[in-house]
């Protein structure tokens, strides 16, 4: 056992020196760089050099007079002087006397070769300061000391698109730091214009280049997670397998398109995968199962402020058609078909047969007869074209008006035109991904809780769903963690030994206790046990961890009601105790048994 | 042979030589120092200076901070030069130039480590 442990740590050791010396490797190459452009700019400043140097000699070697008429020879300091405000372009004069002939010809030919020299120098070094590889260069070390410097917890998101950024909204919303990695330069420039509350570093590189990664905040203490959401099959695997070679106990979540890809990321430790296509057909048949469950799942996924979504009907049973038979085509027949329904498939250019596919477009209307629309319940429109998939909706919806119509929506810039179709089941990968991640990485309870939440039925759900409509109101308001530990709830203590610390006494207003607080406990967690919405006769332990969606204001006061003793005595018992320590020596009232 | 080597090389040589040549002499008498060798010495020496820039070996950035120490010392004496010749009312007494000269001495020896380093980097230089 200690043998094991040791041969743990040793593996720990060795993978985090070589995410070291990743970084280093890579702020290596940043100097690198910096060297080159030394390099570069020695011509132009020997010539700078050269000239000084001939025009100055020139003038110290040349005869002149002074004002009395009698010869006199330019000194070094005199001759540097005059140079220096000839060749700068200020021009003070003929100093420290009016000059003869012969030196007027020199200073003539110097101004031409000083102007040029300074040109050539100022020139390259503009030249190199628009230097992609220099700027580059200097980019990357701004960044690798920004992440450097951070000292609080941060996400290591790779892969900025319309997910990433979606998902850093809310991750910035809950007050928590990332950094970004992309391999566009315009999306890195993005990051300034988006209003981020926190300092965002961002870097456009290559995210299958483990050195970034390191320099990035792999091998950072500070780094709590990693999330992978390019759009490339290549880079998500890639940095999958950095992280897990190199900081094995980071947790990390990637996207994938196919159950293929997340069975190759599988070998790397154990990260989580997250398919919109294979969630888009579980949801369905969630939806279809357990319109309750379903409903609750995508109200807590959707962040906070996240309205109540309606209640879908979904038919139960008749024939479904499914246009498009890709990769999200595939997953919802196969989830359609093993809840025992019947599919009809349309795909234009199918690569491999399928029972009861029709060959042809969509837009062809003897395909549209074939697929007999007018018998089906169900209708999903699954083609990776906005257009297509809109045009298959109000076809569809035209043959027969109460089909249950699913659709995927590919760019952000057709939401509101699928949003006055008023599509019953929207996909939208970028979305349900982020709030996939979201859920999983803001507070790991509700992932949790959202994972065996459909176990319980949909009567459950739907009774849970009122509870919390009727505390919070349609809108989803804040979600948080609380551990019943001496540390973060020291005035519980003593009353949670008691062994009869009911839920219900302490979830009441600080200022009237008569008043509910305006929060629901949606899970518990008791060594690794789960409880999932306990009600108010629930008895706490100590070391418990609860899940709890409510008002922010129910979260402060019930933060008072964790800390300060007084509080908790009048919340728990209704007797108002002296919380100052005269007062309470005033009236004699022992002190609080839990200290 | 490497063009580059032979400039750098000399450039390096020179600086040492023309410092050397300033410096030699009674320290006091300032007719024995020229100030036309002092200014080339400093233009030599800045040359070389910029020569050595975005070397990244060790001996490279030892080559460097030599540089930069001689060019220091050099300036150093030109601004005492020019100290004594415009701003002092005595002009160049015996004791501003035994300062002057005295600080291209110390440049003199930044410039003898250069060579020597020069040197060194030669001999380890194995062909083949």
């Amino acid at each position: 056992m200690a043998g094991k442990r040791l041969f743990r740590r040793n593996e720990q050791r060795r993978s985090r020196r070589g995410a070291l010396r990743l970084a280093a490797a890579s702020a290596a190459k940043a100097s690198a760089t910096i060297f080159l452009i030394m390099r570069r700019m020695r011509a132009p400043l020997i010539v700078l050099i050269v000239i000084f140097a001939i025009t100055v000699l020139g003038l110290t070697l040349i005869p002149g007079q002074d004002a009395q008429g009698r010869p006199w020879r330019m000194g070094f300091f005199d001759a540097f002087y005059v140079m220096s405000y000839t060749a700068s372009t200020i021009g003070f004069g003929e100093i420290p006397y009016p000059f003869t002939y012969n030196q007027r010809m020199w200073v003539t030919i110097s101004i031409y070769l000083t102007v040029i020299g300074w040109a050539y120098a100022i020139g390259s070094l503009l030249a190199l300061l628009q230097d992609r590889s220099f700027r580059q260069a200097l980019a990357l070390q701004h960044f690798t000391r920004k992440v450097a410097r951070l000292r609080e917890p941060f996400l290591l998101i790779a892969g900025y698109g319309q997910t990433g950024e979606l998902l850093g909204h809310w991750i910035d919303a809950l007050g928590r730091r990332f950094v970004v990695l992309d391999l566009s330069a315009e999306r890195i420039d993005g990051l300034e214009l988006d209003s981020y509350n926190a300092d965002v570093p961002g870097l456009a590189a290559d995210v299958r280049d483990p050195g970034l990664l390191s320099v990035a905040g792999l091998d950072h203490p500070s780094c709590e997670a990693v999330v992978a959401l390019t759009d490339d099959e290549e880079a998500n695997p890639a940095a999958v397998m950095a992280a897990a070679l190199l900081r094995p106990e980071v947790p990390v979540v990637a996207r994938v398109t196919t159950r293929t890809l997340a069975e190759r990321m599988q070998a790397f430790g154990s990260p989580s995968t997250v398919n919109p296509f294979d969630r888009f057909g579980d949801h369905l048949r969630l939806a279809l199962k357990a319109p309750a469950s379903y409903q609750l799942l995508t109200w807590l996924e959707s962040g906070p402020g996240g309205e109540l979504p309606t209640r879908g009907l979904p038919p139960r049973n008749g024939r479904w058609v499914v246009f498009g038979y890709g990769r999200l085509g595939q997953e919802v027949t196969s989830d359609l078909r093993a809840e025992g329904l019947e599919v009809t498939v349309v795909e234009p250019r199918p690569t491999h047969p399928e029972a009861d596919m029709i060959v042809g477009d969509g837009s062809d209307p003897w395909v549209m007869a074939q697929a007999d629309l007018d018998r089906a319940v169900g209708f999903v429109a699954g083609t990776d074209n906005d257009t297509t998939n809109l045009s298959l909706v109000a076809a569809a919806r035209r043959s027969n008006p109460s089909l249950f119509i699913g659709a995927r929506q590919n760019r952000p810039m057709s939401a509101p035109l699928f949003a006055a179709m008023e599509v019953y089941a929207l996909l939208v990968p970028a979305e349900v991904i982020a709030h996939e991640v979201y859920a999983q990485l803001s507070t790991p309870l509700l992932w949790r809780f959202l994972r065996e939440m459909p176990a319980q039925g949909d009567a459950w759900a739907a009774e849970l769903t009122d509870r919390l409509i009727s505390v919070c109101g349609k809108r989803l308001q804040a979600l948080w963690k609380l551990r019943l530990t001496p540390q973060e709830a020291p005035a519980l203590s003593g009353w949670l030994a008691g062994g009869n610390a009911r839920l219900a006494e302490l979830l009441r207003n600080p200022d009237d206790r008569d008043e509910p607080l305006h929060a629901v406990v949606l899970l518990v967690v008791r060594d690794g046990q789960t409880t999932l919405a306990p009600d108010g006769d629930f008895v706490l332990a100590p070391g418990d961890e609860l899940l709890l969606a409510g008002w922010a204001a129910a979260r402060r006061a019930l933060g008072t009601i964790l800390f300060v003793d007084a509080v908790r005595e009048y919340v728990v018992t209704g007797r108002r105790v002296p919380s100052s320590w005269i007062w309470r020596k005033l009236s004699r009232v022992p002190e609080p048994t839990s200290r | 042979m490497n063009l580059e080597k032979v400039v750098f090389g000399f450039f390096v040589v020179l600086a040492a030589t023309l410092n050397f040549g300033f410096f030699i002499g009674d320290l006091q008498n300032p007719a024995l120092h020229n100030k036309y060798e002092l200014f080339a010495a400093v233009v030599v020496n800045l040359i070389a200076t910029v020569l050595k820039f975005g070397d990244r070996t060790q001996i490279g950035a030892v080559h460097l901070a030599t540089s930069l120490v001689a060019d220091l010392q050099l300036i150093a004496a030109t601004l005492a030069f020019g100290f004594a010749v415009y701003v002092s009312s005595d002009g160049l007494t015996a004791a501003a130039t035994a300062g002057i000269v005295s600080l291209s001495g110390g440049a003199l020896l930044a410039n003898v480590v250069s060579v020597i380093l020069l040197v060194v980097e030669t001999v380890s230089f194995h062909r083949g």
